[in-house]
């Protein structure tokens, strides 16, 4: 007795292991509140506004077509694979088995890679069809291990009688032997659909611009927070299905007394269970598959004329896209980057044509030097009188002529601190490396804004390359490691609001956003002086669409839109026409969102360094990192 | 009958396209340099100090999330197969209806979950106890390897345990065996098959993934996999990422290896 209560407790708890997460994403999906940090009250919003997504619900669709595509054909090749295996000696037996073991023992990471390195050694485009050919080859070994057993209980006779009495082989396989291995054909394919569904990895190596699957989608959102649309889909998927598995395992009940009667009601609830386990798939599928020729034909009406960008993670407001295609009819193909670094490889590698991306500006400066940019031709940009002239100025340390860029937003770092956690007031960077802090401060996790701190705060330039200076930071950094809570690049936000950390180094543009959720926070530039930056629109060398993208930058500099997009992203704009229309005077005269800049001391632009430097950056970086 | 051996005509193909040539390609740029010379710089970056403790944690992570797994999932493999379930719907329930939250969403949760102010730690301080800390800790990223191969582990096991012949086991007894004796000596050795193959089916994944120690381990600790995937996606140094992934290779070979010793009848296949 006290055995089988045991048990019980123990299958509850493997139960609330596996099912405490599901439950956390599906109480989100109610959250009134944009961070995940603050429960804000009930609200069904998302799930109406998750419809009206469009980047969403592609992603969606392009999940749900490449797992229905990739499971079917997987299916296909994978049981007549496992047919003719069965049939096979056993030295050829073991050798197909090995090699249906590769895809499965082999690690995500290794299979990803060596599909990336295959389609960019012959020149295939990263997109749609890779990822469709990836996903078809790790399905397939799932589809032959679930026939496999159920060809092994299938006996050779009954299709060997079939053949003796004048069956054709083919007749015979779909009357005689299919029908047996038919539950494991279901399955491999049902499991091959989850799968495809539910990769990430393989994915991420394989996609090119413009495609995303929900997970790539997700994983773009990870450092920025996830949006809440996107904890309302994943409720819907997931109690659909659920919904859809109690059908089909509640209707076929079996319980009959005599054998006579086992037997008639088993064959009638095959006959139920196959009903519905095609009637019901094949309603899914066509659900499916109309949805995506709906969503497909919505964008194909646009596609004559298309712009391909290529902008920050939440860096943009998504009605200005929809505006923009509405007003012009250009089809606007919109991807998002988390750092200059991830960006910089993939405008280089030329594999993949933007037409208009967003980089910072040490980075316009590495484009510029190693000649990836083109010049923009500024007629078709009246808007830039609209810019401040103080921004342009200052777009001249990378962008000499003022050729090359056009600014989109521009900001200081500095320290975000929670005033109920911090006494002192805070001036300096060295609160950075204050034991009372410990596990209280999060920490910038990309090179450059990291090592930017300890040599602000060292007295030194932002852009030393000198080896003494840059060693002395890095210890610095390694001495900070253990008072650090988490390194990260955009969740510094959502952590601070919700409280996790008393001091964070934070881009300004956030501030202002923590703020209005948390009003106990409070923004800082430190004495010492810290990193001004711009981020500028540029277009590379080899964009498709070069008038479109200027089109674009036109409208991008119209006061209302970037008074669009300060709203939405709270990150200063360097349009002073737009900033006069903000209505709030206490953010249009905010020092955090516009600080005079004649009163901050040693605010520096970086600079790009040569490859050379950026190697000993990255070097000394990993170091730290690894400690 | 000859003739069906075409059958598998389609999927030597494919696997030969997709699975082999791609695996050689990562063996060529594993060792060439960028001027195309041949050498063995990429895959001696593995002695770096930084390579090495980051392969270093990840086998000691991978190693303990394997461990936890398999006491984790023996008993619940056990207790499954002595109750008369319907096997599809407990795989449904433990393995599929899952992943239909997307893994990453599903990582993703464990942070809400265990940040220091997060859901764990108010109920924790609702009824006194001490607070758990362990968000961007190593324990943390053990915790969401667990969460995520668990159902890996738990699957081979069940279907070894189920296919044992409960003659075997009631003969043990009429014998005199003790439950425990017989769990020793008849059990537990004809699970080994499910165990191994569970065991790389854990520790393999584990041992490379990227994606569990960037969201749960708060960037403050690296795994192996987190450095080729950087190699790859930021530094664009495909020549070291490939080196480095062949060095992974040598474990995953030696898993392979593993499992063909132990089971030869593919009994242990989780599916």
């Amino acid at each position: 007795m006290i055995k089988k209560y045991l048990e019980k407790i123990y299958l509850f708890l493997i139960f609330i292991l596996l099912y405490a997460p599901i439950l956390t994403l599906i109480v989100l999906s109610f959250n009134n509140s944009k961070t995940r940090a603050k429960w804000g009250g009930f609200t069904l919003k998302w799930y109406s506004s998750l419809f009206q997504n469009e980047q969403i619900m592609n992603a969606l669709y392009t999940t749900l077509i490449i797992s229905l595509l990739a499971a079917v054909i997987a299916t296909v090749i994978g049981t007549a694979a496992a047919i003719a295996i069965h049939g096979m000696k056993q030295k050829w037996r073991t050798l197909y088995s090995g090699l249906t073991n590769i895809p499965m023992m082999n690690a995500e990471i290794v299979m990803g890679v060596s599909l990336m390195l295959l389609f960019i050694a012959f020149h295939v485009t990263l997109g749609f069809g890779t990822i469709l050919i990836a996903h078809i080859t790790f399905n397939i070994p799932y589809v032959i291990l679930s026939v496999a057993p159920k060809l092994r209980q299938t006996s050779r006779r009954t299709y060997e009688a079939a053949l003796d009495l004048g069956a054709s082989p083919l007749y015979a396989f779909f009357k005689v032997t299919f029908p047996d291995i038919l539950p494991g054909v279901l399955s491999g394919f049902m499991l091959a659909f989850t799968m495809s569904l539910d990769d990430f990895v393989i994915t991420h190596f394989t996609k090119g611009p413009g495609v995303d699957t929900l997970s790539t989608k997700i994983y773009s959102e990870v450092r920025k927070g996830i949006k809440p649309e996107m904890y309302a889909l994943s409720t819907l998927l997931f109690v659909t299905v659920l919904v859809l598995l109690i059908l089909v395992n509640v209707s076929p009940k079996k319980d009959a007394e005599t054998a006579a009667a086992r037997k008639h009601v088993r064959r009638r609830s095959r006959a139920g269970r196959i009903l519905i386990k095609r009637v019901i798939p094949v309603a899914i599928c066509l659900v499916f598959v109309g949805g995506g020729i709906y969503y497909a034909s919505k964008g194909q009406m646009l596609t004559k004329e298309k712009l391909i960008v290529y902008n920050w993670g939440e860096y943009m407001d998504p009605d200005v896209i929809t505006l923009f295609e509405e007003e012009t009819g250009i089809d606007v193909v919109y991807e998002e980057f988390e750092t200059n670094e991830i960006m910089y490889p993939k405008i280089s590698s030329g594999a993949i044509a933007y037409d208009l991306v967003c980089p910072s500006d040490y980075m316009i400066q590495r484009m510029r030097e190693n000649d990836l940019l083109a010049e923009i031709n500024f007629d078709n940009i009246p808007n830039i009188k609209n810019i401040g002239k103080d921004y342009l100025e200052r777009s001249k340390e990378f962008d000499p002529e003022n050729k090359y860029s056009v600014p989109y937003c521009w900001g200081t770092v500095g320290i975000l601190y929670n005033k109920t956690m911090v006494d002192e007031p805070i001036d300096s960077w060295s609160v950075l490396w204050d034991e009372k802090y410990k596990d209280n401060i999060l920490m910038q996790d990309s090179v450059r804004d990291a090592f930017g701190v300890p040599l602000k705060y060292l007295g030194y330039s932002l852009n030393s390359t000198d080896l003494d200076e840059l060693n002395e930071a890095k210890d610095l950094l390694t001495r900070q490691k253990p008072l650090v809570q988490a390194y990260v690049i955009d969740q510094v936000r959502d952590k601070m609001i919700g409280n996790e950390a008393a001091i964070g180094v934070i881009y300004s543009g956030e501030a202002i956003y923590t703020q209005q959720e948390n009003p106990n926070l409070e923004y800082v530039i430190p004495k010492e002086g810290s990193n001004l930056w711009i981020d500028s629109w540029v277009i590379p060398k080899n964009a498709e669409h070069k008038e479109n993208a200027e089109q674009f930058i036109n409208f991008l500099c119209r006061p209302d839109i970037a008074l669009m997009n300060f709203e939405y992203i709270t990150y200063s704009t360097p349009n002073t026409a737009a900033r006069e229309l903000i209505e709030a005077e206490s953010i249009r005269n905010s020092k955090i969102a516009f600080p005079d800049l004649s009163t901050v001391p040693n605010l520096e632009t970086f600079q790009y360094l040569g490859t050379k430097n950026d190697e000993v950056y990255n070097e000394l970086w990993n170091k730290v990192k690894s400690k | 009958m000859k003739n069906k051996r075409y059958l598998a005509g389609p999927y030597l193909f494919w696997s030969i396209s997709f699975v082999v040539i791609p695996l050689l390609v990562v063996f060529y740029y594993a060792m060439t340099n960028d001027e195309g010379s041949i050498t063995f710089a990429n895959l001696a970056q593995i002695t770096t100090q930084e390579n090495l403790k980051a392969l270093g944690m990840s086998l000691l992570l991978s190693f303990v999330s394997t461990a936890i797994c398999l006491l984790l999932a023996y008993p619940l493999a056990m207790i499954l197969s002595s109750k008369n379930v319907n096997q599809s719907s407990f795989i449904v329930l433990i393995f599929i209806l899952p992943m239909w939250m997307n893994f990453l969403l599903r990582t993703m949760a464990w942070q809400t979950l265990l940040e220091k102010n997060g859901v764990i730690n108010s109920i924790l301080s609702f009824v006194h106890l001490p607070a758990l800390e362990i968000i961007n800790t190593p324990g943390a990223i053990i915790l969401g390897m667990v969460y995520n191969f668990l159902p890996f582990m738990v699957l081979p096991i069940y279907n070894v345990l189920i296919k044992i012949d409960r003659d075997v086991i009631n003969a043990a007894r009429d014998l005199g065996a003790s439950s425990s004796y017989t769990f020793l000596k008849i059990i537990l050795p004809l699970s080994i098959p499910g165990i191994i193959s569970g065991i790389t089916m854990v520790f393999v994944p584990a041992l490379t993934t990227f994606v569990i120690s960037d969201l749960l381990g708060g960037g403050k600790i690296l795994l192996i996999g987190n450095v080729i995937e950087q190699s790859f996606k930021q530094n664009s140094n495909w020549h070291v990422g490939s080196g480095l992934s062949m060095v992974l290779m040598v474990f995953i070979i030696a898993s392979m290896a593993l499992v063909a010793k132990y089971d030869k009848e593919g009994e242990g296949s989780s599916f």
